[in-house]
């Protein structure tokens, strides 16, 4: 369905009150108005100062406090800032390895979950609110009982844990009860990598990649750039090891993937495989390096593709790179372990920052069998919800209700809440202390940035409640761990406060461990079977389905799909031709018993024979915004391989259903190349001149020049750079007050992103490109509007000036790019989305920038807010703003740095620079706009013997 | 047949004609003038307050600089009011039993901040900042009025966009050297045409004080 039959049905809804007839529309004209005479004046307001003024705190100034964010058990270190005590805005901490001062979506949507009023506020058990007191009454006997049996019959079940507290807590608890039992497992579970490790080494190790010392990395069905505790600094390592433009110094990236993944994006050379066959890629590279494994036969692209990889990973030693991603089974990983140690491969090891030594399907299992037996009697769940996220085939639910007292810990009243005798509310991140250990072991000391907004506890709170020592606050907890394993060399209360300060407990790293060389693992290659496999990934926006009932990330156009709220099966376009299905047609999918029937959506370049989908829709227990959106794919996931079900079958059946999609309405026939334009990195040295449309190019024009005296402002965005990975779009959501418009919106085509990332398909290959407001010099949205609403400054910023505006949307439809945003409704202002206009939702908003109501048209303002900051602090000081000074909310957030931001009048800024670089190019440059933002092109780096090597 | 028309019909056409061309101006007009007059933007009103604080004698009287009570004028956006510990670290020697004062010792006992009743009040969507406004000598009495003489405080200026122009389009008249900006007995001199032109250019580093994005973002 094209755009213009979506807005067409938009227009035909009608007005929301469409019951209103003339009389009544005069009737309500006249007395407006009168009341309006009437009206006596502005409404009082109050000004309420402080009794006594915290410490350190300046009345209108925010403050800014360093901690770390959890994602799948691993801590990404943030600073957060605080305004008058409201956590309002999340950026990464620049000293924290799993950070670099950049952040993802999921931490930039944390403040909107700390406000999310379906949060559970009290405890709640037979059916209705309680006290704690009453749950610690239920508990104590049941704990009497357990310690009097040390400990049998009481069982913890957990996430992934890494905060060294808990984990002391946990351990010295279950020292002195040895029969307590602790399950522990996560949604997005890696027992593969693990074992992998075990089977080469005879031991678990965690692989950590030196991409800055790689030339050529390979992934096998591996996602370093997708959504994961790793992604940040993967993204910032390799994209930095690519900056080069010497082809032979620029890092390679090959990828073999059943689906689209970002780093396939990315990908110089890539290849679609189903994932069962992705393993013989990897047996061809060992056999080039010398293993007697038998010889890769068919199909012939995979063929070409392994020997160019596999030549090129060896030609340069010390540079190759082999990546496994979690879907490959352990012998392949013991089977890449084994080349990157042929290969010198950059890759040091550390041991598992993870210290159960038990892999996470293995842990759910034998929960599974102790509660069948009956052998628990007493479970305390902290912060999972196994009833959603488990693998169906363990039935969890089930073990959980058949346990006589179980409590749960967590956010939400969920559906593990709803099999529990007990459920407990847990306190939010940014509300209470703890400590958390990122990927590669670096601690961090997570601190509250208010207190709890309702009578909830941490998991320290809940430990130290089950080994009776009643009294210690989660900070006593926390500071007492480090008091005693802190390295602070007798002085700790200076070592407290610098590390707070830093974010970072320092040299906590994990240290690198030497491992023996890896033994070559039996492993053969496969042929793939007729039926279709399933592949589960962990969704970009909602990642396990915890961040489900976020508003941000539910309306984040998910990459390549720009699908929200909602999932799909992605299906590829053969196997699509061959079922008879488009877009939206709905399908039935068996897989043994298991039958889930869901839209399809049809993907260019995935491997046939492969069902893709993604985890975390299909909640029954999210919250009012999140809870039966789209559908649930874990009940099909099998234990044994978490991430890929084989044996699918695939039918058509009648019925469709609406994909929300914000992009791909029509396809583009051919000015997807000016749009955004590629390069290889071998063309670029060739030719001086790309014929691209340079940044301050000047076609003829009838509008007035401006006469420029002072900054300068201007952006520059490096497509080669952009992942896809969309943390600036949620970033400038956060930080400008950009409000989501809910799924009935989205079906009409509205959206109020100010900033999108364009995906243009080239050549079947995917390409990003973020698309803020271009801060056009020549504006064709200035002269269209009658009453000046925008209108531009003396530094080039194309403004909106929003008490002016009175939405004749005339300057939207003059914008060449589209980047201009209407409030059809008072998306934030009095019509809000189902919950998001709960009055604790407005505790989010940034103070420096104004709430749009109803009819106002809105776009990118560069950050005008931090403009207007540093120009003051500037201007106290009688200085120019420094280069690099000011920072838009998206630049801060890219974990690969490819928005630039600076003042085009200083003749020596980084943003000058950029724009002289060969690849600079401004988008539509020829219709004279002369936008402020430019772009630079996409680079490739292409293997030249790639495709010669057929013989 | 008697006349359709009386002997006046004619003055009575022509003030008809001459209204219709006359009146919608001098409605508008009249509108313009009521919108910023003293009534319209509440200049006329003296605030009460839970605490009669008086500016008249701790400013007036007692000398205290406005930045004794309003510490973050020079670092932060809003100017801040008082904590009531501040109040207190005079008030708990003086006046120790005023009845005036009980709300504000009842504050201190009961850790419930006093709520004080705005009297300068813009829009939400102008973004004003003192401490810019100070930095580059725009002096305290200059916008809220002789505050030395004032016992209760009332809006001094009409705070609308034209009276904020006014002086963004020509500050001259208004600088005040660094030293004078928190003197509240102030006069211009009577080269304040000369001295407030050496002063911009001295200090005013932004010549764009009119651009939309300096108050509106």
């Amino acid at each position: 369905m094209n755009k213009q039959l979506r807005l067409d049905q938009a227009n035909m809804r009608g007005p929301p009150n469409s019951e209103v007839d003339r009389r009544a529309a005069l009737k309500l004209f006249v007395s407006g108005a009168a009341l309006a005479l009437a009206s006596c004046g502005r409404p009082a307001e109050q000004i309420v100062p402080y009794v006594e003024i915290p410490d350190g705190m300046t009345p209108g100034l925010p403050m800014r406090f360093a901690s770390a964010l959890p994602l799948a058990g691993y801590g990404r270190g943030v600073i957060v800032t605080s305004v008058e005590g409201r956590p309002i805005k999340v950026d990464g901490n620049p000293r924290h390895p799993a950070s670099l001062g950049s952040t993802d979506v999921f931490a930039e949507a944390t403040v909107l979950s700390l406000y999310d009023p379906d949060r559970s506020q009290a405890p709640y058990s037979g059916g209705r609110v309680q006290d704690w007191s009453a749950f610690e009454a239920a508990l104590q006997p049941r704990l009497d009982k357990a310690r009097a049996r040390h400990g049998a019959g009481l069982a913890l079940l957990t996430g992934r844990i890494t905060s060294p507290t808990l984990i002391a807590q946990i351990e010295a608890f279950t020292k002195a009860l040895p029969q307590v039992k602790w399950y522990r497992y996560e949604p997005s579970e890696d027992d593969a990598i693990r074992n992998g490790a075990i089977l080469a080494f005879n031991r678990p190790a965690t692989l950590l990649p030196r991409f800055a010392d790689a030339r050529v990395v390979l992934t096998l069905d591996a996602d370093p750039l997708g959504a994961g505790p790793e992604q940040i600094r993967f993204a910032r390592d390799i994209t930095q090891a690519r900056r080069t433009h010497v082809p032979d110094q620029s890092l390679r990236l090959y990828a073999v993937e059943p689906a689209w993944t970002l780093t396939g994006a990315l990908a110089d050379h890539r290849l679609a495989l189903r994932p069962e066959l992705v393993r013989n890629v990897a047996i061809e590279i060992a056999r080039s390096l010398g293993a007697s494994v038998p010889e890769l036969k068919g199909p012939p692209e995979a063929e070409h593709f392994a020997k160019a990889a596999a030549a090129d990973l060896t030609a340069r030693q010390g540079g190759g790179l082999v990546l496994a991603g979690p879907r490959q089974p352990p012998e392949v990983h013991a089977l890449c372990h084994w080349i990157n140690n042929e290969l010198s491969a950059p890759v040091d090891f550390i041991a598992p920052v993870d210290p159960l030594n038990i892999g996470g399907i293995a842990s759910l299992k034998s929960f599974v069998a102790d509660a069948r037996a009956g052998a628990i009697e007493t479970l305390m769940i902290l912060g999972a919800n196994p009833v959603y996220d488990a693998p169906g085939d363990l039935a969890i639910a089930d073990c959980v209700a058949a346990v006589p007292f179980s409590a749960q810990l967590g956010l939400y009243r969920d559906e593990t809440a709803a099999r529990c005798t007990w459920h407990l509310p847990l306190t939010h991140v940014l509300e209470g202390w703890s400590d958390i250990r990122a990927f590669d072991g670096t601690a961090s000391i997570v601190q509250p940035l208010i207190r709890p907004l309702y009578d909830s506890r941490t998991a320290h709170q809940i430990m130290a409640l089950l080994s009776n020592a009643t009294g210690p606050s989660s900070f006593d907890m926390v500071r007492g761990y480090w008091q005693q394993a802190g390295k602070h060399g007798g002085d700790f209360e200076d070592w407290w406060r610098q590390t707070l300060q830093d974010g970072v407990v320092a040299d906590s790293a994990a240290a690198k461990i030497s491992l023996p060389a890896p033994q070559m693992p039996e492993v053969a290659p496969v042929s793939g079977g007729e039926n279709f496999t399933l592949a589960f990934a962990p969704d970009p926006s909602l990642f396990d389905g915890s961040f489900a009932n976020n508003a941000w990330l539910q309306e984040c156009p998910k990459p390549f799909t720009k699908q929200v709220w909602g999932n799909a099966l992605h299906l590829a376009e053969s196997d699509a031709q061959s079922l008879g299905v488009v877009d939206g047609d709905m399908v039935r999918l068996v897989a043994g018993k298991a039958v889930l029937e869901a839209p399809v959506l049809v993907r260019q370049g995935q491997a046939s024979h492969t069902v893709a989908t993604t985890l975390g829709y299909g909640r029954a227990g999210a919250g009012s915004l999140g809870t039966a959106v789209g559908f649930d794919v874990y009940r099909l996931r099998p234990s044994d391989s978490p991430w890929a079900l084989a044996d699918v079958s695939v039918s058509k059946i009648g019925g469709r259903q609406n994909l929300l999609l914000t992009q791909h309405f029509f396809e583009l026939e051919g000015e997807a190349k000016d749009l955004q334009p590629r390069f290889a990195l071998a063309d670029l040295a060739k030719k001086p001149d790309l014929g691209l449309s340079k940044p301050g190019g000047n076609p003829a024009t009838l509008y007035p020049p401006h006469d420029y005296d002072t900054y300068e402002w201007a952006m520059v965005i490096d497509t080669a750079a952009c992942i896809g990975c969309n943390a600036c779009v949620v970033a400038c959501q956060a930080e400008n007050n950009v409000p989501i418009v809910g799924p009935d919106e989205i079906a009409v085509g509205r959206d109020m992103h100010w900033l999108r990332i364009d995906d243009y398909v080239i050549g079947g290959k995917p390409g990003f490109s973020p698309v803020p407001c271009m801060h056009c010099e020549h504006a064709p949205c200035e002269p269209v509007c009658p009453v000046a609403a925008s209108i531009h400054d003396s530094e080039g910023l194309n403004l909106q000036v929003y008490n002016r505006c009175v939405g004749t949307r005339f300057c939207q439809s003059n914008c060449p790019y589209k980047v201009r945003r209407f409030n059809f409704y008072g998306y934030a202002d009095g019509e809000e989305y189902k919950s998001f206009g709960d009055d604790i939702v407005k505790a989010v908003f940034n103070p420096d920038v104004t709430v749009r109501g109803r009819g106002v048209m809105e776009k990118c303002t560069y950050c005008v807010q931090r403009i207007s900051r540093a120009r003051r602090a500037a201007e106290k000081d009688h200085r120019k703003i420094h280069d690099g000074e000011i920072v838009t909310a998206c630049q801060a957030a890219c974990p690969t740095r490819a928005i630039a931001f600076g003042d085009l009048s200083d003749a020596n800024s980084r943003i000058n620079a950029l724009r002289a670089e060969p690849q600079a190019y401004a988008l539509l440059g020829e219709l004279g706009t002369r936008p402020r933002t430019t772009y630079l092109a996409r680079l490739e780096n292409p293997n030249p013997d790639f495709g010669k090597a057929q013989s | 047949m008697p006349h359709l028309f009386r002997p006046y019909a004619d003055t009575v056409a022509r003030a008809v004609l001459i209204a219709i061309l006359v009146v919608p101006f001098a409605a508008i007009a009249a509108g313009y003038w009521l919108s910023a007059s003293p009534y319209e933007t509440e200049q006329t009103i003296t605030v009460d307050q839970p605490v009669p604080f008086s500016h008249e004698h701790h400013v007036g009287g007692l000398g205290l600089d406005c930045r004794y009570c309003h510490t973050a004028v020079e670092t932060s956006p809003v100017a801040s009011l008082p904590p009531t510990h501040t109040c207190m670290t005079c008030h708990s020697q003086l006046y120790t039993q005023a009845a005036m004062l009980a709300p504000v010792r009842e504050s201190l006992a009961d850790n419930e901040p006093i709520h004080w009743n705005k009297v300068n009040r813009l829009p939400d969507y102008v973004y004003f900042d003192h401490s810019i406004h100070i930095a580059k000598g725009i002096g305290c009495t200059t916008c809220h009025g002789p505050v030395a003489t004032m016992p209760l405080m009332r809006q001094a200026a009409p705070l609308t966009m034209g009276w904020c122009l006014n002086c963004h389009r020509d500050p001259a008249p208004y600088l005040r050297p660094a030293s004078e900006v928190f003197d509240p007995d102030w006069q211009a001199p009577a080269d304040q045409s000369q001295r407030g032109i050496i002063l911009a250019h001295k200090n005013l580093d932004n010549a764009h004080l009119t651009d939309c994005s300096v108050c509106h973002r």
